[in-house]
């Protein structure tokens, strides 16, 4: 195996904390990562700093010759999926083996290449996730003690949700926006399905929606982050819940305020 | 016996087959899937569990919490698949989305005394899971430390 010039192990490194970063990791496992990634790689002296929204790395390599680099992230989407597959791939560089997820012993070519396909691999068809999105509202919406017909206007109002949010996200608004127009979309829909259908209970339903926006991942990434000493990750990922959980707040308010308003 | 009948059993089932769908939406693949449905159908069911026998929601959320987090450290690695990704998928049952949604019906309605006393039970609840999880992951660093030291 040719050893790769510093300038090319740092892009590699880049790619591959972009990737995890993006799709919702923890700071603490991007730093990991990308020291594994440069050790395999045959540069063992690395320094990273990573924020969720930047990564800066620098490699040293055996003669002093220093490479930095700085990239800025932009869309994160939640895709844990992504970061499993990463990881694996990422480990399997350091052992040095077999991957199981991919052919070939590793050598650098072949880690480029499987780092592409899984950054352009979707897991799964995009109809599919919309359908679990609603099914996951519905199922929510029967857990908090819905009927079934509360159940079938829930999975509707997921699925909608689901391709809105998607539509949405194409035209890169903030996360506060987004999830404001999102629960605004989940009260609208419950208040005029409510008007059609008689005897169901809208707070199951709404709730039910609003359990697909609710911030979970980054609770949990705020406070992985600030458990293992990323104070500057931890405190954004915690600002971050709370301007999703003001959005959620603000759009379903504002709707129910204007459907009481006109008269529902 | 109250927390071991059928309304138990269909109230996992009901988070188990909600978290099915969260976690293939956010593209997770293969066996994990099962196993995160698992993990998220078990907190709903510890909770039910220990709210039956405490009384105390604080303590029921803290409680199940912590249990979810030891089943997610213990199975994540045998699946090779990072600890954030199981704990991330099992909290959302327990998350306060109604809390949310109920104090702000109470605000808008200008009941402001239940409205805050709603928002504290949120605050308090999104904070019990957070040291839940805190206390799980820094015990799982200091073990792992231990168990390379010696």
């Amino acid at each position: 195996m040719n050893k790769l010039s510093v300038k090319q192990a740092t892009e590699l490194a880049l790619e591959v904390g972009r990737i995890i970063l993006q799709s919702g990791g923890t700071t603490n496992r991007v730093e990991k990562m990308m020291l594994k990634v440069c050790k395999g790689l045959g540069y063992p002296n690395t320094e990273s700093f990573v924020t969720p929204t930047g990564i800066f790395i620098s490699v040293n390599d055996a003669e002093g010759s220093i490479s930095t680099s700085i990239k800025r992230i932009e869309n994160r989407r939640i895709d844990l999926g992504k970061i499993t597959r990463v990881s694996r791939l990422v480990s399997c560089l350091e052992e040095k083996q077999n991957c199981p997820e991919g052919k070939a012993v590793m050598d650098v070519n072949s880690f480029r290449k499987e780092l592409n396909a899984i950054d352009r691999e979707e897991a799964w068809p995009g109809w599919l996730r919309n359908l679990c999105g609603g099914a996951t509202s519905g199922f929510f919406c029967l857990l908090f003690g819905g009927a079934w017909m509360e159940f079938a206007i829930a999975v509707l109002i997921g699925i909608i949700v689901s391709y809105g949010m998607k539509l949405l996200s194409r035209l890169a608004f903030n996360n506060f926006l987004l999830n404001a127009i999102a629960a605004a979309l989940i009260v609208c829909i419950a208040k005029s399905m409510d008007y059609y259908i008689p005897y169901i209970r809208l707070d199951n339903i709404i709730i039910g929606g609003i359990m697909l926006l609710v911030p979970g991942l980054s609770i949990t990434n705020a406070i992985r982050d600030t458990m293992s000493g990323d104070l500057v990750s931890g405190t954004a990922r915690g600002v971050e819940a709370l301007f999703i959980t003001v959005g959620i707040v603000a759009g379903s308010g504002t709707m129910l305020k204007l459907f009481s308003l006109w008269g529902y | 016996m109250r927390p071991f009948d059928t309304l138990t059993l269909m109230q996992f089932c009901w988070a188990f087959l909600a978290i099915l769908g969260f976690s293939i939406r956010v593209n997770l693949k293969g066996i994990k899937i099962f196993y995160t449905a698992l993990s998220g159908g078990l907190c709903w069911a510890f909770y039910l569990i220990v709210l039956y026998y405490s009384n105390s929601v604080l303590f029921s959320v803290f409680i199940s919490i912590i249990l979810v987090c030891i089943y997610a450290e213990l199975v994540a690695p045998k699946l090779r698949t990072p600890v954030s990704v199981f704990v991330t998928c099992a909290i959302i049952p327990l998350v306060p989305g109604r809390g949310l949604f109920e104090s702000m019906q109470y605000y808008i309605a200008g009941n402001n005394v239940q409205a805050s006393k709603s928002i504290l039970e949120t605050l308090l609840i999104a904070g019990t899971i957070s040291i839940a999880i805190a206390v799980v992951s820094s015990v799982t660093n200091i073990w792992l430390k231990m168990l390379n030291r010696f």
